[in-house]
C-alpha cells in the first residue's frame, strides 16, 4: 500500500469515526441550575446595577469622571476673578444691587455721617 | 404520562412541573447538539441552561406549526452559533489588543476535543475530525452536527435550519468536501 493510499484509508476511517457515536449526557442537576439562574435573574434590577457598577472598568470610569468634574469646578472657580483672584466685595455689591439695598448700607457709613 | 401538547400548554401558563418535565426530557438532546457545535463541555452546559431559559420565556411564541423538538433544536443551534460568533469577535479583539500591547493574553484553545459518546477505538480519529468540523463555515457545521451527532434526517435538518432538503444536501456535500480537504492536509503533515 502506498503512503497516499494509507492516507486515503485513514481519511475514510476518520470520517466514519462518528458513525457509532452516542449522545452526550447533560448534567443530571441541569434543572436545579436553571432554576437557580432564573431566581437570580428574578432578583431584580438592583443586583444587576450593583454588579454593573462593581465592575472594575466601570468603577474606575465613574471615579475618573467625578475627579474630572471636581477638577473642572476648581479650575473654573479660580479663573473667574481678575488675575485669578476673586474680589470678595464684588459678589456682595451684586447682591446689594439686586435687592436694592445700596442706600440703606450707606446709612451705616457712620464715620462720614453728618447731622442733617 | 402527559402528552406533548398538554405539556406545552401547561408551560405557557408558567407551570414549573411542566418545565421540569421538558428539561428532563430534552436536556441530553439540547446539550449534545450544543456540545457538537461549541466543542467545550463547560460552555455547552451554560448554553444548554440559556436555551431552556429562552424556552420558558418564549414558549408563548411557539405556535405548534413545527414539532416542539424542531423548535428546540432551532433555539439550541442558534444559541450555539451566536456563542461561537461572539467568541470569534472577542478573539479578534484580543488579537488587536496583543498588537497594541494592551492585553490579549487569551491563548489559542487546545484543539483536541473529546466527545464523551465516542468509543475508545475511535477517540483519536474523532478528535481529528472534530478539529476539522470546527473549521467549517457555520451553516455546514450546524447541518453536519445535526445529521451526524443527533442522527437527524436531511428533512429534519432542513426544518431546523429553516431551509430546503436540497439546500441541506448541498451543505452536507460541501461539508464533506471541506472535511476531506482538511484531513488530507492534516494526515500529509502528521502521517509520514
Amino acid at each position: 500500500m502506498t503512503p497516499q493510499e494509507k492516507i486515503q484509508q485513514e481519511i475514510e476511517r476518520t470520517l466514519q469515526s462518528l458513525d457509532s457515536i452516542k449522545r452526550a449526557e447533560a448534567n443530571p442537576f441541569l434543572f436545579t441550575r436553571i432554576k437557580a439562574r432564573m431566581n437570580r435573574k428574578a432578583n431584580g434590577w438592583e443586583e444587576g446595577i450593583f454588579s454593573f457598577v462593581s465592575k472594575p472598568v466601570i468603577a474606575i470610569g465613574i471615579l475618573l469622571l467625578v475627579m474630572a468634574v471636581n477638577g473642572w469646578a476648581l479650575w473654573d472657580g479660580s479663573g473667574s476673578g481678575e488675575n485669578g483672584i476673586t474680589d470678595p466685595t464684588s459678589s456682595f455689591s451684586e447682591l446689594a444691587n439686586e435687592y436694592n439695598i445700596v442706600a440703606s448700607v450707606n446709612n451705616y457709613d457712620y464715620e462720614n455721617m453728618t447731622n442733617e | 404520562m402527559i402528552n406533548e401538547t398538554e405539556l406545552i400548554d401547561r408551560l405557557k401558563q408558567g407551570d414549573e412541573t411542566a418545565f421540569k418535565t421538558i428539561v428532563e426530557q430534552w436536556k441530553d438532546m439540547v446539550y449534545n447538539t450544543i456540545l457538537g457545535i461549541v466543542q467545550n463541555d463547560t460552555e455547552a452546559e451554560d448554553l444548554a441552561q440559556d436555551v431552556f431559559i429562552k424556552v420558558f420565556e418564549k414558549v408563548g411564541t411557539f405556535k405548534g406549526d413545527s414539532k416542539f423538538s424542531t423548535w428546540l433544536y432551532r433555539i439550541a443551534t442558534t444559541t450555539a452559533l451566536d456563542h461561537l460568533r461572539s467568541k470569534k469577535r472577542k478573539k479578534r479583539f484580543g488579537f488587536l489588543q496583543s498588537l497594541t500591547g494592551s492585553g490579549g493574553d487569551e491563548k489559542e484553545q487546545i484543539p483536541d476535543f473529546h466527545h464523551p459518546g465516542v468509543n475508545l477505538d475511535n477517540k483519536e480519529r474523532a478528535a481529528v475530525l472534530f478539529k476539522a468540523i470546527d473549521a467549517l463555515p457555520e451553516s455546514q457545521k450546524a447541518a453536519y452536527t445535526l445529521h451526524k451527532l443527533e442522527g437527524l434526517s436531511y428533512r429534519d435538518v432542513s426544518e431546523v435550519l429553516n431551509t430546503t432538503v436540497s439546500a441541506v444536501e448541498s451543505l452536507m456535500s460541501r461539508a464533506n468536501q471541506n472535511l476531506r480537504k482538511q484531513l488530507e492536509e492534516y494526515y500529509n503533515k502528521h502521517y509520514r
